[in-house]
């Protein structure tokens, strides 16, 4: 399964070296090239390694502050929590320190907020908290987000980062990939324009979802994007799949994303593409 | 809809797109395993209907438990936690009605004839309604979950 892989991509190094030599917390290590990076380094460098280019995963707040002129994000007032529909022992519990791990009350944040003056709708997601993945409170996020922009006659842009629907909430979770995307009927209905950003990993019921249904599909260089793991796929058919199967290059090459954008230019591409838009006709 | 070589992920976000847009009613039935984005795109429906022994879930058991706890044996567990029976997904108010299966003689013409009986009356309560009040009906029975 793509969780499992992702999941131990995620995992830190166990490398006793580096442990032993250097202080907790201040030094990160590239799982591409394993150069180690002072983090404040990394961080003015937009999560990408210095040394060989790969991108690191990012933090909702160090995305929204990359794309999202200062002080102008005002997050959506949306009190809702899940009812743990399985009642499953441990889930409120892991909800509960991951919120204290990450600084974040769940897998995405949406508000409003201004892109080089541009003001739109923004969700963002991370799969730092539980794999990104969509439960009700994910799901609720995103829709209440949708009919922000429908009545404010907003733009609107979701950066995915996703697992896919979330395995703790069982059918619930799945339900809100029909939900996310009737939303969307509506705001394309509205004549208004949403742009997709597919960033590291967005997988199963989020691409299903509102992720591909982008008027433009945006991605990260070297980006996995797909609904099945490779894995998955390879033992359901029997054969191998294609070098770079699931990239975002081999998606845009075979027409899925409309274009690969670098990290460092996405905010400019955005008001760019907005402002091509401008007021929120299509 | 099983996962084929190509990756379908795109194929059900615009199945549900397209039957979310539909002003016509949609009348979805489980009759036998629905799993995943799979059952999904086609589910999005004014009505969900269930055979009595259908299973809906968001995944296979068996993958269920490979993903949440990283072992495929312990199938039988997921199978009873994830609430993936009819009776379950009707209390949970995600499927709107349970078709019963009664077993023995002509069983199956009896759930044929029960199954009947439902997909007319919900055609024919749905025939009352404009396209508008179609869309939008079926709109917040998903807005809500
Ligand atoms: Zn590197």
């Amino acid at each position: 399964m793509i969780v499992d892989k992702i999941k131990k991509r995620n995992l830190p190094e166990k490398n006793k070296k580096i442990k032993i030599d250097i202080p907790v917390g201040k030094w990160a290590k590239c799982e591409k090239c394993k150069e180690i990076i002072y983090k404040e380094t990394l961080r003015e460098n937009l999560s990408v390694c210095p040394n060989c280019g790969h991108y690191f995963r990012m933090h909702i707040n160090k995305r929204l502050e990359s794309i999202i002129d200062k002080d102008t994000y005002k997050k959506f007032n949306i009190n809702i929590e899940t009812n743990n529909p399985l009642e499953l022992e441990d889930y409120p519990k892991k909800l509960k320190s991951l919120r204290e791990k990450t600084g974040i009350e769940e897998a995405v944040s949406a508000g409003t907020g201004k892109i080089n003056g541009e003001e739109v709708v923004i969700c963002v997601m991370d799969s730092g908290f539980l794999m990104g993945s969509m439960g009700i409170v994910v799901g609720e996020k995103i829709t209440y987000a949708v009919e922000q922009a429908i009545e404010k006659r907003l733009p609107l842009i979701i950066f995915s980062a996703s697992g896919g629907a979330r395995m703790q909430e069982g059918i619930i979770s799945l339900m809100q990939m029909a939900k996310t995307t009737s939303a969307l009927t509506k705001l394309d209905k509205a004549g208004l324009l949403y742009i997709s950003v597919l960033t590291d990993p967005t997988y199963g019921g989020v691409t299903a979802s509102f992720a591909s249904l982008g008027d433009i599909v945006l991605a990260e260089p070297g980006a996995m994007i797909g609904f099945a793991g490779k894995r998955v796929i390879e033992q359901t058919i029997g054969e191998q799949l294609p070098e770079g199967f699931q990239t975002a290059e081999f998606l845009l090459e075979h027409g899925f994303i409309d274009k690969i954008v670098e990290r460092k230019d996405l905010k400019n591409t955005l008001s760019k593409l907005i402002s091509f838009h401008k007021g929120g006709e299509k | 809809m099983a996962q084929k070589k190509e990756d379908n992920g795109e194929a059900i976000a615009k199945s549900m797109f397209e039957m979310a847009k539909l002003e016509v009613p949609i009348i979805a039935i489980v009759i036998g395993e629905g799993s995943s984005g799979g059952a999904l795109a086609l589910g999005v429906g004014n009505k969900v209907l269930m055979l009595e022994n259908a299973i809906y879930s968001i995944l296979s058991p068996e993958g269920y438990s490979s993903i949440l706890w990283k072992d495929s044996s312990r199938y039988k567990e997921a199978a009873e936690k994830m609430k993936l029976t009819a009776k379950d997904l009707y209390d949970l108010k995600i499927i709107d009605k349970i078709i019963k299966e009664p077993t023995g003689d002509e069983g199956l013409k009896k759930i044929a004839n029960n199954l009947k009986k439902e997909i007319k009356s919900s055609i024919s309560e749905m025939n009352m309604k404009d396209k508008r009040q179609i869309v939008e009906e079926r709109y917040n029975k998903f807005r809500n979950m």
